[in-house]
């Protein structure tokens, strides 16, 4: 921490660059001048006279803050930017009805966790300011100085507090924020290295976070419910950073890291969110039991309903997840550091549990099914009463919703609206030129506002976590909730039987699960269409891809074969599966 | 049989030198700038990227279905690509955002002049990268909508644009904002010119003026006529006015250079200007027929070839009368020609002609080569029905033809006697008819069975 230009006291040594003389004054607010040829120079006297007048830094050190405050705003560290998107996106769940303890008991809590596993916070020696002074720019050598200073402080700084300048205590001077970036400590997050040593945060984790606690608090709330209310806006996550207060400056490296150009994928922050937990080395999450909303039993009955499945299927489904033995707890809790651990879709489990329940009700081979539809028909028409379910009328019904309901999908992602309105910058060159095309943007966007007549942003739709309504006056289609079965499934000794004896899967082949991963493009064609149909359905519904349903699909009959009770009636079960 | 491979050898090789006349046509690949490709999805895209790569294809949908609302609708969320992080894309949206914005705005029912002015400055500014092709572009817009005072204001001020290196590298626009300045001010020397021929004692400022506009607008067009390109417009303004001082020679070698420099794309205008030129001042016929033949073989269905045809069978020469008879019959190569009168009495004429020489042989040699195909493309029997429905003239030149070329015993002969024989059979009937009854109804419902 040498500063060469300083000589002891109040004197500067170093010579003016004008006439190299070596004779200062002081301004009054604290800069130097050349007595001898007037010049003023940038340094100041704060840092310089640190070392024996405390009272005059604290009274020149605020005042140039002041001036610093215009221009850059305050020093802040990213992860305070993180931060306050969480608590945003916390407070935007909390308002949909989330329990109360969602943000102050548990994200939070994961969020203290992770600053103290990353070493960013609550720890002797946090890294990052080892890692600022890497980054730093170099031209005011005396930053490295007053950072040491504050080093300690920062350990004990509340984290939680929202006030943006909670960690940036620790660095008092101005000049820190150097041109490149608005934050202290964005350079660390644009080397990979660095990023992986320290799990730094991205935007994706946000939503990890979120999903993990939602998890450990059993919330009703699928992933795939969390990021569809992510991209219809009702959590804040595209250009989430206009939250932060008028001081917290963005701009340069830090763009890189806020900026969002897509809603990552179910997948995605899937991966992210064990790795995550992994990394916060969290305990076995509470478990998951019949009662709760994650539990497949009431999952499926959710997606029964948006689907327009009759009710009485719901038996069948349980009867399959008992029999799969996917609704225990022991296969449903999420244990991080568990053997063979991996996160659960609870959301796509229960898809593919209502699929294979439908495999084996009609078999789904664009044969049988409409053979048993016929028969319905037939029956339908003799009671009189359409009380019996038939898949054909269920097709024609939600395939016309789906098609719709995609159309319009693709309307809103064409409408969807990316860019903010105070636009970020990535050098100070650019500023300029960038807020006068956000300027041009929105001229010409007010003026076919006015050529069109139409309002400049239409009334967003309150969450909703079904995307169909049927049976309603304004809605998708007549419901078949309250319809029977009929003759698909056939009483005998007092239990119910299925009428189809057949089940058919896809063809076994030798795989090597690390090699190849996705086998479903190429398979996709051979598929029978009203399976693909089914796919097609729960793949619109969750947002996920129609490959990953399928692969769930496997899973679930690959347990269901191998856990089936020896019983004589589930024998027969798996005598006709394998018919 | 020497002769016959002989033959088939010339017109090999003649084929070979017609191909290598246009080799950028054949060989160019059709640009289309929509095409499917850019609305495919890449694996790697993002949110961002595809939604404005739906929007572009809602765009493109409803105006290939003129539903500008709509499309004015999806234009508002469009406008966003032009903050992509990417340059090329930046540039690439400010391109797409004026070309859909322009067309929009142009036929959208609540759009005003002052709203397109407005929508064009700022497209300028956008994109300096293309600053003087909106600038022309607008100015193209203005005359349409009949502001020609606009327009050429809209000119003056791009010719007068600066923008450090970017303006170095729109030269060859700049080049084009020129030209098009000088084609206006031929425009304003022309509506002068009418002002004053009409009263003779017109002002010698006005002619001053009119000077005044034909020297602005001589610099501009001369600058771009030495660029190689296709300036038919600016080439027929620029040889009208030289005419009008009576400079004949100027205009000639501008037209022949037009014509004749081969660093210009081939052009069949060029060579017709030329030729109309020549023909205005009466040049002499040898001159005519150089010309036509220079267009002859860029386009041999060009219709001065019936005038090339004519003026070769004035002389006696037997080389003119072997290339009028290849004239006529490459013409009728062509279906655009297949029914027309004019070229089959050439052939005709053509035919007489050479009977009177003792020179059919000309003939058989062009014959030689069609044969194989000629009757299946000009005397087929529904060849005879169409042509008797164009005209009798028609049927009897080409029947006459036909039977010179193929035999008298023809199909289209034969046809031609038997569609003759019914028309007479059944113009005896309808006489018996009207005479019989004499009644307007009768001979109404006659000539409708007729039709």
């Amino acid at each position: 921490m040498d500063e060469p230009l300083i000589a002891q006291g109040s004197s500067f040594q170093e010579q003016c660059s004008q006439c190299s003389a070596v004779d200062w004054g002081v301004t009054e607010e604290g800069g130097y001048f050349c007595r001898s040829c007037h010049n003023v120079i940038e340094r100041t006297l704060e840092v310089l006279d640190s070392y024996h007048s405390n009272y005059r830094v604290s009274r020149i050190s605020r005042e140039s803050k002041k001036n610093k405050k215009l221009e850059h705003g305050n020093d802040w560290m990213v992860c305070e930017g993180f931060q306050f998107i969480l608590k945003h996106q916390a407070e935007a769940l909390l308002e949909m009805g989330v329990c109360p303890q969602f943000k102050d008991d548990v994200l939070c809590n994961f969020w203290r966790r992770y600053l103290q596993k990353s070493n960013q916070a609550y720890t002797r020696n946090p890294v990052t300011v080892e890692r600022f002074q890497l980054g730093s720019d170099t031209d005011g050598a005396s930053e490295s100085l007053s950072l040491s200073d504050f080093c300690p402080s920062a350990s004990e700084t509340d984290v939680e507090s929202s006030a943006p300048s909670s960690i940036s205590g620790f660095s008092s001077d101005g000049g820190a924020s150097s041109v490149c970036s608005g934050s202290l400590d964005a350079n660390s997050y644009h080397s990979t290295a660095e990023r992986k040593r320290w799990n730094l945060m991205t935007m994706p984790m946000t939503l990890a976070f979120c999903h993990l606690s939602l998890l450990w608090l059993r919330e009703a709330l699928t992933l795939s419910d969390l990021l569809r209310f992510v991209a219809e806006g009702h959590i804040p996550y595209i250009n989430a950073y206009q939250v932060f207060p008028e001081e917290m400056k963005l701009y340069g490296k830090d763009s890189q890291i806020f900026r969002v150009e897509s809603i990552p994928s179910h997948r995605k922050v899937q991966q992210e969110a064990h790795k995550l937990a992994v990394f916060l080395d969290l305990p076995r999450f509470p478990p998951v039991t019949q009662e709760y909303m994650l539990h497949p039993a009431l999952l499926s009955l959710k997606y029964l309903t948006e689907a327009n499945l009759p009710d009485e299927l719901h038996l069948w489904v349980c009867r399959v997840m008992e029999q799969a033995g996917v609704g225990e707890g022991t296969y449903l809790t999420y244990d991080p550091l568990g053997r063979k651990s991996c996160l659960l879709s609870y959301d796509i489990l229960a898809a593919a549990l209502i699929i294979v329940t439908m495999k084996l009700l009609f078999k789904m081979d664009d044969q049988k099914e409409w053979k048993l539809s016929k028969k319905t028909d037939t029956e339908n028409k003799q009671n009189k009463d359409n009380g019996i379910f038939c898949l054909r009328k269920w097709y024609k019904t939600v395939q016309r919703a789906l098609d719709l309901a995609k159309e319009k999908e693709v309307e809103e992602i064409a409408r969807q609206s990316w860019k903010p309105r105070k636009p970020l910058y990535s050098s100070r060159k650019q500023k300029c030129v960038i807020l006068k095309r956000r300027r041009v943007v929105e001229h010409l966007q007010t003026s076919f506002q006015k050529l069109t007549n139409s309002t400049p942003e239409p009334q967003q739709s309150p969450p909703c976590s079904f995307r169909f309504r049927w049976g309603e006056v304004d809605g998708d289609g007549p419901s078949y909730y309250n319809q029977h079965l009929g003759s698909v499934v056939m009483e005998k000794n007092g239990s119910l039987h299925l009428m189809n004896p057949k089940y058919w899967h896809t063809a076994l082949k030798p795989c090597q699960p690390k090699q190849c991963r996705d086998h479903f493009r190429e398979i996709e064609p051979t598929l029978p269409r009203s399976y693909i149909f089914l796919l097609q359905l729960f793949s619109f519904l969750l947002g996920v891809g129609e490959s990953c349903i399928h692969a769930q699909v496997i899973q679930v009959e690959r347990l269901l074969i191998r856990n089936a009770p020896r019983t004589p009636s589930a024998q027969k079960l798996q005598q006709k599966q394998k018919n | 049989m020497d002769d016959l491979g002989a033959e088939i050898g010339t017109c090999i090789s003649e084929d070979d030198t017609s191909v290598d006349d246009e080799p950028r046509s054949k060989k160019r690949r059709l640009y289309v700038p929509l095409s499917a490709e850019c609305f495919k999805r890449t694996p790697k895209e993002t949110g961002f990227h595809r939604s404005a790569r739906e929007c572009l294809r809602k765009i493109r949908e409803d105006l290939l279905q003129h539903r500008w609302q709509e499309a004015a609708e999806y234009m508002i969320s469009y406008f966003q690509t032009l903050e992509d992080t990417t340059v090329t894309k930046q540039l690439l949206a400010s391109e797409i955002i004026w070309r859909l914005g322009t067309e929009i705005l142009h036929h959208h029912p609540n759009s005003n002049p002052e709203d397109f002015n407005s929508f064009l400055e700022q497209m300028k500014n956008i994109g300096v990268k293309s600053y003087l092709k909106v600038s022309l572009e607008h100015a193209f817009h203005l005359l349409l909508t009949g502001h020609f005072d606009e327009a050429k204001q809209q000119l003056s001020i791009a010719e007068s644009w600066r923008y450090g290196r970017q303006s170095a590298s729109q030269a060859d626009k700049m080049k084009l904002i020129h030209a098009y300045r000088g084609f206006l001010d031929y425009f304003s020397w022309i509506s002068k010119k009418n002002a004053t021929s009409g009263d003779d004692d017109a002002d010698v400022a006005d002619h001053k003026e009119m000077h005044n506009y034909f020297r602005q607008a001589s610099v501009n067009l001369q600058e771009i006529l030495k660029q190689p390109g296709v300036w038919d417009p600016f080439v027929i303004g620029y040889v009208n006015m030289l005419e009008f001082y009576n400079d004949q020679d100027g205009a000639l070698s501008i037209l022949k250079e037009y014509a004749y420099d081969n660093s210009f794309p081939p052009n069949p205008n060029a060579h017709v200007f030329l030729y109309d030129f020549l023909k205005r001042h009466d040049a002499p016929e040898k001159k005519l027929i150089r010309v036509l033949e220079v267009l002859q073989a860029l386009v041999p269905s060009h219709e001065l070839m019936l005038e090339l045809c004519s003026l070769l069978l004035k002389s006696d020469d037997e080389k003119h009368l072997e290339e009028a008879t290849g004239v006529i019959f490459s013409l009728l190569d062509y279906s655009s020609w297949k029914q027309n009168l004019e070229a089959w009495t050439y052939l005709r004429n053509t035919v007489k002609i050479l009977k009177k020489k003792k020179l059919m042989h000309l003939i058989t040699k062009e014959w030689e080569t069609r044969k194989d195909w000629w009757p299946a493309f000009h005397f087929r029997t529904h060849h005879a029905k169409i042509d008797l429905e164009e005209s009798k003239e028609l049927i009897t030149l080409k029947a006459k033809t036909a039977s010179l070329l193929s035999g008298h015993k023809c199909i289209y002969c034969r046809k031609k006697l038997e569609l003759f024989k019914e028309s007479n059979g059944h113009a005896k009937k309808v006489r018996n008819v009207v005479k019989r009854t004499a009644s307007p109804i009768a001979s109404q419902e006659v000539s409708r069975g007729h039709y």
